[in-house]
């Protein structure tokens, strides 16, 4: 296979969510055959740029929006291109020149003390970073001292709130409450969860509500930009 | 409510059922629940429970030891000892109660229906509410106090021993610290119930749910064991996995309850639903397909000849609606048919359990007040039939016009719901279990869920029909509420 036969399967892949050869893929028939993983692993070898690799990700991800607008994609088939955007960023992210991964900013993302739900958590991380994101998850039930001390280590562009429960969507301001203690005015936090809406969010001095992943991803890009 | 055999349903066949336990069994002994309480795993694993990293793994024998044992009998008091009742596991006999933990309140004003922050004078006046509500035969706890959290549980057994004279189900206690003062404030443990989510999907043990039922159990108190599954995200979009998963949380749940106290007085409560995969992941609580999984588990839950804590009546609609009824009066039927015995969340609901409404509250004691008459009025009519007519009659009751296209819509949420669109085969089982396990021993198992929900996406697990739209005549709901005087 030529280099741009690589890419043109590479994009394919992306598209359909392949993420792997022990994956089914978009339509269930796809185990068996090289998915992302394996073709981005190939191009490496064979010595295609990493930022050409890069591009391909873009395109494939810019083609899988255009698809779910339309109708013609769901939820999952979004998440399933985006997941294998990021297990391939975890393979070529040490071959790119330093800085070059998180050009789109840093993201952190906890589900915080209390709370053990990580459903819109986990498609947020998964879709920002195939968004081209850098994320850290923290994962579930985390408290704000350990929130503070991973952007005190990870310097993040944005801070990721979510909660499921009415009795745990408070500890959220105690989180942003404690940001802004520590002077990092800069940190844009944006929340989410079913029990948590656009007044909560004004109230407890968060930045923006999201109402779902795609939400989340156009505030970000509003934020870019007015930034 | 006493149903007869004739309309008992069954969607599988006993042999079914047995596939489905024996496959739940190899989920508890073979992938376990993730239990971080060294305190519990200790007590579990003298009892007969294994250890393999964080998972404590369950043998078939302890599960069905358990499942002899624990408690078949439930009596429920109440402040009006008219009121008081007795769920019997093997008796097709049904209770209705209200449920939720609802952040909002929909009000109507002239022209719209608008949503306001529910608080502690809407518990009150709920409560007072359902107290006149002929089909409200217990009440659990709709919406929280506005006050702050440690002193919700006092505040909230303040309202109800004021307000409720049926038998009171606090739902979930908020600190344990205060269940002995929510005791005394009620006066009557007998009148009290609770339930508790145990696990958070897909198995793993919150720490904190375990040591509230280790509390209640030990009290010897009624509790519910809860488990909500969402097909798509927290557990396998099929039907088959979703029910294996959701059966081995709650049989985890009785082998905690009674490894505390043999013979402990457990619901079983699951409510397997669906992820709107189509948009937002958000839950699919009152559609075709989580009506017939809900079913089913109830279906399960008196194969096994246990108490059953049914969910029906969550509408997903925002406010009242000819929509949220046709979605509510199908959900009943298929809950009160499949043998539920003890109806949770069944008047007042609306958006998946975010809001409830006053005026819903009567809607619901109206609508479900037809579907009981229904099956007492043809008790060997098919199921389909029942749900249809009583549909169509409680639809008709508040000014919706019944045509080709209402009827159309009504048929094919029937279809739906009455047919399998996959086998209960061991192979099949089987491959769901592997689905399971892939998803639990990765750090996020919901993304394992949805990805491998693309192929039944595609074959129609979802529902997807049409609203049914048409203005209600709610003139006689607002005058019965005028009729009832607030507190």
């Amino acid at each position: 296979m030529s280099k741009a036969e690589l890419l043109k399967s590479l994009e394919h892949a992306i598209v359909m969510g392949h993420l792997d050869a022990e994956d089914e893929g978009f339509d269930g028939t796809m185990e068996g055959t090289p998915g992302t993983v394996e073709l981005v692993e190939e191009a490496l070898e064979e010595g295609v740029e990493p930022q050409k690799i890069l591009e391909v990700f873009g395109k494939a991800m810019e083609r899988v929006g255009d698809l779910f607008e339309s109708g013609e994609y769901f939820l999952p088939d979004m998440l399933a291109s985006a997941e294998c955007v990021g297990e391939a960023m975890d393979i070529i992210e040490p071959k790119l020149e330093a800085g070059r991964s998180s050009e789109k900013g840093k993201f952190l993302i906890a589900t915080v003390e209390g709370d053990l739900h990580d459903i819109g958590k986990n498609i947020v991380a998964t879709m920002l970073k195939g968004a081209g994101y850098q994320v850290q998850d923290l994962g579930i039930d985390v408290p704000a001292d350990d929130i503070l001390k991973s952007i005190e280590e990870f310097k993040p562009d944005f801070v990721g709130l979510s909660a499921l429960l009415t009795t745990t969507m408070i500890e959220m301001e105690k989180v942003v409450k404690q940001i802004r203690e520590k002077g990092y005015s800069d940190i844009k936090v944006l929340i989410g969860g079913a029990p948590t809406s656009e007044e909560f969010a004004e109230k407890i001095g968060a930045d923006e509500y999201c109402r779902d992943v795609m939400d989340a991803l156009n505030k970000l890009e509003e934020m870019k930009a007015a930034s | 409510m006493i149903i007869s055999d004739k309309q008992q349903l069954k969607m599988l066949s006993p042999a079914e059922f047995q596939l489905l336990h024996e496959g739940t069994c190899r989920l508890l002994s073979q992938v376990g629940v993730k239990v971080t309480h060294e305190g519990i795993a200790e007590m579990l694993m003298s009892r007969g429970a294994q250890r393999k990293g964080e998972r404590i793994l369950i043998p078939q024998s302890m599960v069905e030891n358990i499942l002899e044992k624990t408690a078949k009998s439930i009596k429920f008091d109440a402040p009006d000892p008219a009121y008081g009742f007795t769920v019997n596991a093997a008796e097709n006999q049904v209770k209705f109660g209200t449920g939720g933990q609802a952040l909002y309140v929909v009000d109507r004003t002239s022209s719209e229906w608008v949503r306001r922050p529910a608080g502690t004078d809407d518990l009150k006046q709920i409560l007072a509410l359902c107290d006149q509500l002929k089909q409200v035969d217990f009440v659990t706890r709709p919406v929280e106090c506005d006050v702050p959290e440690d002193q919700m549980d006092v505040e909230k057994a303040r309202i109800f021993r004021e307000y409720c004279s049926k038998p009171m189900n606090l739902a979930n206690l908020i600190k344990l610290n205060r269940l002995d003062e929510v005791l005394e404030i009620i006066g009557d443990p007998a009148h009290v119930s609770f339930i508790v989510c145990l696990i958070s999907s897909p198995l793993v043990m919150d720490s904190s749910a375990g040591d509230k039922l280790i509390a209640i159990v030990e009290k010897d108190l009624p509790v519910a064991i809860s488990s909500c599954t969402q097909g798509g995200s927290t557990a396998p979009f099929s039907e088959v996995g979703e029910l294996l998963q959701l059966n081995a949380e709650l049989l985890f749940g009785y082998v905690l309850a009674n490894a505390v106290r043999p013979g402990a007085q457990v619901l079983y409560r699951g409510i397997p639903i669906t992820s709107n995969l189509y948009s937002d992941g958000s839950p699919r609580w009152c559609q075709p397909e989580s009506i017939r999984r809900v079913a089913l588990a109830a279906q399960l839950c008196r194969f096994y000849n246990l108490p059953c804590c049914g969910t029906a009546g969550v509408s997903d609609e925002a406010e009242p609606s000819s929509q949220a009824i046709s979605e509510k009066v199908f959900s009943w039927t298929y809950e009160i048919a499949s043998g539920a015995h003890y109806i949770n969340s069944a008047l007042g609901m609306l958006e998946q359990v975010m809001s409830v409404s006053y005026y819903q509250y009567v809607i619901d004691d109206i609508a479900l007040g037809i579907v009981k008459k229904k099956f007492e009025e043809n008790p060997s009519e098919d199921i389909s039939k029942i749900a249809v007519s009583a549909a169509v009659e409680a639809l008709s009751y508040f000014g919706v016009s019944i045509d080709e296209k209402v009827e159309a819509e009504l048929a094919a949420r029937i279809q739906h719901i009455e047919n399998p669109l996959e086998p209960y085969s061991e192979e099949y089982i089987d491959e769901q279990l592997s689905v399971i396990e892939k998803a639990v021993t990765r750090s996020k198992s919901s993304t394992v869920f949805m990805t491998t929900a693309r192929k039944g996406l595609r074959e129609g697990y979802l529902y997807r029909g049409n609203r049914i739209d048409a203005p209600l005549n709610l003139s006689q709901v607002a005058e019965k509420l005028k009729a009832i005087a607030a507190p």
